[in-house]
């Protein structure tokens, strides 16, 4: 964990508006790789988890209303891993990827975020924030269990689902 | 002064004189000096330089012409040569052009002269011109050569002396005193020699001239139309634009930068003028050939540069001291793709100013790369021209300062040229690129966009008004001669020539080679029946562009020769007496 | 500039930086992250985005210009740095970034990278080296291991050392060295601005995979790790811990004090052009 100074609420509320936001961008970026690739039933599935990401941190900022967030630039979020918890890898993409990948890909993304949360539980500088940073915990585990439900649907396919048959194109 | 001799001189209007001399003789910088001094004296004139391959103790020979008029040409004859010895100087042989009436000041000891010089028929003199020098503490044969000639063509010697004290300034008292000794001591001896002809006396110029050369020139116009960033990379015959220029720019507020090789130059200035500041570069034919693929990049992008290329013998590594033009192709058809840009020549060298300062203006106004054709003939020649006037061809780019909501850098315009944001401007980003793209700067592989693009970038250059710079055309008749470039000047005193005996002929001497100008050209041949095209080049590169862009008449004439010898006015004269 | 300072509503966000043109990459590229890596760095800067530059040459990696909110040129293959040093030099009021690949910056831009580094003019140099020409269908680069035997062009592999850009770039005179991997968007943001930081010629040699051509790149991510030493700023033992790594080193190798180059001031207002007519008088 590389939070050492103790999370006050506004700064709890600024840190979870923010990978909400994050996540809501690498979900969009995600969308528009699919759709450039003709990968139209990806484009759809991120474009959604983007539009959910997006009401989640309308939500928060909801919450946040009247509050003075603190700016904190992207570096001094110093989140536990690459980049903020809720990011999915965006490494592992593949043009022809199914569903089953990204849920997968999306699961991961909530089950960091329940952990990133749990952390700050810790190191919250009060009680109001330890119950908010409870209450993000909470939120997260259900959408953990929301993802799963959504994968479930969605068995891993067989081999052979990135097998292209045209040869790589040059462009320059 | 006169010498002291009772033989008729003539006064002539111009006379040509060469002083030779190898191992540090010093016999450019006497031709310098003997320019400078004709100069203050009142003369018109021309000094170029003959050297060999070594960089120091080569055998070398200023050549000059002084003139009552302006003078534009390498002379027809020698009048006088002065050796102050003969190492390897039957190489000037071909570039000076001694004859029967020709005079030949030697050197007492040095060698026979050459055959070559010998068979000319040229009077040969001898002087103890060493020996003088040698008398002298400090005194150098260089000077007494100075002296031979001032004496020769009837310089003042007072001319002289104000030019030894300016020149030696700064080497002290000792050595100027042994420079008007040893000056003296050649105008004494040459009293004893029979002089044929004397300049006709001339009053100062009633407002100062300059003395300056092509490379000079062309760096000045570059500064006054706007240029404040030039990268470039060294090379013969281009490099003292840069030398000039480089103190001048940081003067001016600019800067250069020497690149590591062509390649860097090019994009370099390409960045320098994206980010707002005209830019230029300097180098000759092989530079250029590497440049051919960024300035493709220029034209796409549409950012203006200034490419100068001061012509060389080609192809290849060619003969890099001497002149040609034969860079012609390449500047015109050199480019990939369709690539529409600007050319221009300067035809003398005090066009060298005008043309390079045109040049970015003409860049700049359509957001286009200009090459400049000049060549080592007058980019190295010095010259004694009248003040140049104060032109208003400055840098004015199209510049969109407030850019709005949706700004497209490539919007197709009426004139073909669209208002280019400058970076530090808000809402005005965009990316500039080599690919094809929409009005936006999209790249784009639409047909569509890909003839709109082309058209945009070949209408803004063909719809420009040029206005009446794109050639000199001078004179009327049924004859014309059809030129560029530093062709022009000896084609415009053999068409003086010319009509001295009665033949009217008409100059058409081109400075923009790119984009064609089919209605100006067809005015200026309007009762024109025999033509005569002039260029330095093996292949006919000129001949061939007029064919394809003006149709000439088959039996247009054709005098083409390569370099390293430039025209002289007799030649062209000839050719001119053919036509009839 | 002290970042509370600003106000939440008017602080820039990686977002900001992002063209609304999307990437053409192939899915899973590491230039994506790159690109992530760029404009956090700028918005950690806060730079306004009309202030910088990012200028490229031919190649995946040299798309980059138009996806990103900035001022961009999208130049002719292996000259990117000449572009950006002109820029540079004629505007120093700008950020320039210029990005590359292995091929463009180390093959063609050879000659280039060396004078650049030897220059020290003060701009960041991103290459993002997935030792491999992706654009023109997989071809070995300069950067390519000596038996990766997968192009046409070279069958059973080139047999050649790779190029060592680090190393090289000390040897030319470069003040800042840095080695990265595109998977790691937040530790490449944080050396990205610290090049960008840096006063002089920043080189920033990022490892990014190619998915198509390279599908074995996917190890870097198990085999980078964090440089174990401090960077140095001498540049003989940054050379030899460079030449002895395992080549997965990331972090700041090297950072040293050099004058960045500066174009020459006039001694007092700059001139008119007729101040020169006095050259020529006779």
């Amino acid at each position: 964990m590389s939070e050492s100074t103790e999370i006050t609420v506004e700064q709890m509320l600024a840190r979870a508006y923010a990978i909400e936001r994050e996540a809501q961008a690498r979900y969009a970026d995600l969308a528009d790789q699919m759709q450039v690739h003709n990968n139209r039933e990806l484009a759809e599935l991120f474009g959604r988890l983007a539009e959910i990401e997006g009401k989640h941190a309308a939500k928060i900022k909801q919450r946040a209303a009247g509050a003075e967030l603190p700016y904190i630039s992207p570096l001094a979020y110093r989140w536990p891993g690459t980049e903020a918890p809720e990011n999915v890898d965006i490494s592992v993409a593949h043009y022809l990827m199914t569903p089953h990948h990204a849920l997968k890909m999306a699961l991961k993304g909530e089950e960091r975020a329940v952990a990133y949360f749990e952390d700050l539980t810790e190191i919250a500088a009060d009680n109001d924030a330890k119950a908010l940073a409870e209450e993000f915990v909470e939120e997260e585990r259900e959408h953990v269990k929301l993802v799963k439900a959504w994968l479930d649907k969605y068995p891993e396919p067989e081999a052979g689902w990135d097998e292209d048959h045209d040869p790589p194109a040059i462009q320059e | 002064m006169s010498p002291a001799s009772t033989k008729e001189t003539s006064e002539r209007q111009s006379i040509a004189l060469a002083i030779n001399g190898s191992g540090g003789a010093g016999a450019i910088t006497a031709g310098g000096m003997l320019l400078k001094a004709a100069a203050r004296a009142g003369f018109y004139g021309l000094f170029t330089r003959s050297v060999g391959p070594q960089i120091r103790g080569g055998e070398a020979a200023a050549i000059l012409r002084l003139a009552t008029v302006p003078v534009d040409a390498a002379a027809d004859r020698c009048d006088l040569q002065i050796a102050i010895d003969w190492m390897n100087a039957d190489r000037f042989a071909g570039e000076l052009n001694l004859g029967p009436d020709s005079l030949v000041v030697a050197d007492s000891n040095a060698d026979e002269a050459p055959q070559v010089i010998a068979a000319s028929g040229a009077r040969i003199v001898a002087l103890p011109i060493a020996a003088l020098a040698k008398a002298i503490k400090g005194g150098r044969p260089n000077m007494v050569a100075l002296g031979i000639a001032a004496a020769a063509i009837g310089l003042p010697r007072e001319a002289l002396d104000a030019e030894i004290e300016t020149t030696l300034a700064d080497k002290g008292t000792g050595a100027i005193t042994a420079s008007k000794e040893a000056l003296a001591a050649g105008i004494d001896a040459a009293s004893e020699i029979e002089f044929t002809a004397n300049l006709a006396p001339t009053a100062p110029a009633a407002e100062a001239r300059w003395i300056i050369s092509g490379n000079e020139a062309a760096g000045l116009g570059a500064i006054r139309g706007g240029v404040r960033f030039v990268a470039a990379y060294p090379i013969t015959p281009a490099t003292e634009i840069l030398e000039w220029m480089a103190p001048a720019l940081v003067k001016a507020g600019g800067s250069l930068v020497q690149a590591e090789d062509e390649l860097a130059s090019i994009n370099m200035i390409i960045g320098a003028s994206y980010g707002g500041v005209p830019a230029l570069t300097a180098t000759s034919g092989p530079g250029l050939a590497l440049m051919l693929e960024s300035l493709g990049l220029a034209v796409a992008s549409e950012v203006p540069v200034v490419v100068v290329d001061v012509m060389r013998g080609g192809p290849s590594t060619g003969i890099p001291t001497k002149s040609e033009q034969s860079d012609l192709n390449m500047a015109l058809h050199g480019c990939h793709g369709d690539a529409p840009h600007i050319v221009v020549a300067p035809t003398s060298v005090a066009d060298c100013l005008f043309t390079t300062q045109w040049a970015v203006h003409l860049a700049e106004a359509m957001q286009a790369p200009a090459i400049v054709l000049s060549d080592q003939f007058l980019g190295q020649a010095k010259a004694v021209i009248d003040r140049p006037a104060d032109l208003a061809f400055i840098a004015n780019r199209k510049v969109e300062a407030a850019p709005a909501v949706g700004y497209r850098r490539y919007a197709l315009t009426a004139d073909g040229v669209s208002p280019m944001t400058v970076p530090g401007t808000a809402g005005g980003q965009y990316t500039a690129d080599g690919l094809e793209h929409n009005p936006r700067g999209t790249p784009s592989t639409a047909a569509s966009d890909h003839s709109s693009q082309l058209d945009k970038r070949s209408d803004k250059l063909t719809g420009f008004d040029y206005g009446q710079h794109w050639a000199d055309v001078e004179g009327a008749g049924p004859l014309a001669v059809i030129t560029w470039g530093s062709s022009t000047g000896p084609a415009r005193e053999a068409i003086g020539m010319a009509r001295e005996d009665g033949l009217a002929v008409k100059l058409i001497a081109l400075r923009l080679l790119a984009p064609s100008r089919p209605e100006d050209f067809a005015a200026a041949l309007e009762g024109v029946e025999r033509m005569l095209v002039v260029e330095q080049t093996h292949s006919g590169q000129f001949l061939r562009h007029l064919r394809a862009e003006y149709g000439l008449p088959r039996d247009a004439a054709h005098l083409c020769r390569p370099g390293p010898l430039n025209f002289r006015a007799q030649e062209i004269l000839s050719a001119i007496r053919e036509l009839q | 500039m002290t970042m509370d300072a600003i106000p939440v509503s008017e602080a820039l966000t990686s977002r900001d930086y992002k063209s609304d043109i999307k990437p053409v990459w192939c899915p899973g590229c590491g230039d994506y992250s790159v690109l992530g890596s760029i404009t956090t760095a700028l918005a950690e800067l806060q730079l306004q985005p009309e202030n910088v530059a990012v200028v490229s040459g031919i190649g995946c990696s040299s798309r980059i210009p138009a996806y990103a909110n900035c001022y961009g040129f999208h130049g002719v293959h292996g000259r990117s740095l000449a572009l950006g040093t002109g820029l540079k030099v004629a505007r120093p009021d700008l950020t320039v970034l210029v990005a590359s690949g292995d091929g463009d910056g180390f093959s063609i831009g050879g000659n280039h990278f060396l004078h650049a580094c030897r220059r020290n003019i003060d701009l960041t140099y991103i290459v993002m080296d997935n030792r491999v020409y992706g654009m023109t269908k997989g071809q070995p680069s300069p950067t390519t291991e000596p038996d990766w035997a997968e192009s046409a062009l070279a069958p059973g592999g080139t047999g050649l050392r790779p190029f060592h850009p680090l190393v090289i770039a000390l040897a030319s005179g470069a003040s800042f060295v840095a080695r990265a991997f595109s998977g790691d968007l937040l530790g490449t943001a944080a050396l990205i601005a610290e090049a960008i930081r840096h006063e002089g010629f920043s080189f920033v040699e990022i490892l990014s995979p190619c998915v198509t051509f390279r599908p074995d790149e996917r190890e870097w991510r198990n085999q980078v790790h964090p440089a174990s030493v401090e960077p140095t700023d001498d540049p003989a033992r940054a050379v030899r811990r460079i030449m002895t790594d395992d080549g997965f080193n990331t972090g700041v190798l090297f950072s040293g004090e050099r004058s960045a180059y500066s174009a020459a001031t006039p001694d007092g207002p700059p001139v008119d052009a007729g101040y020169f007519d006095g050259d020529f008088e006779v």
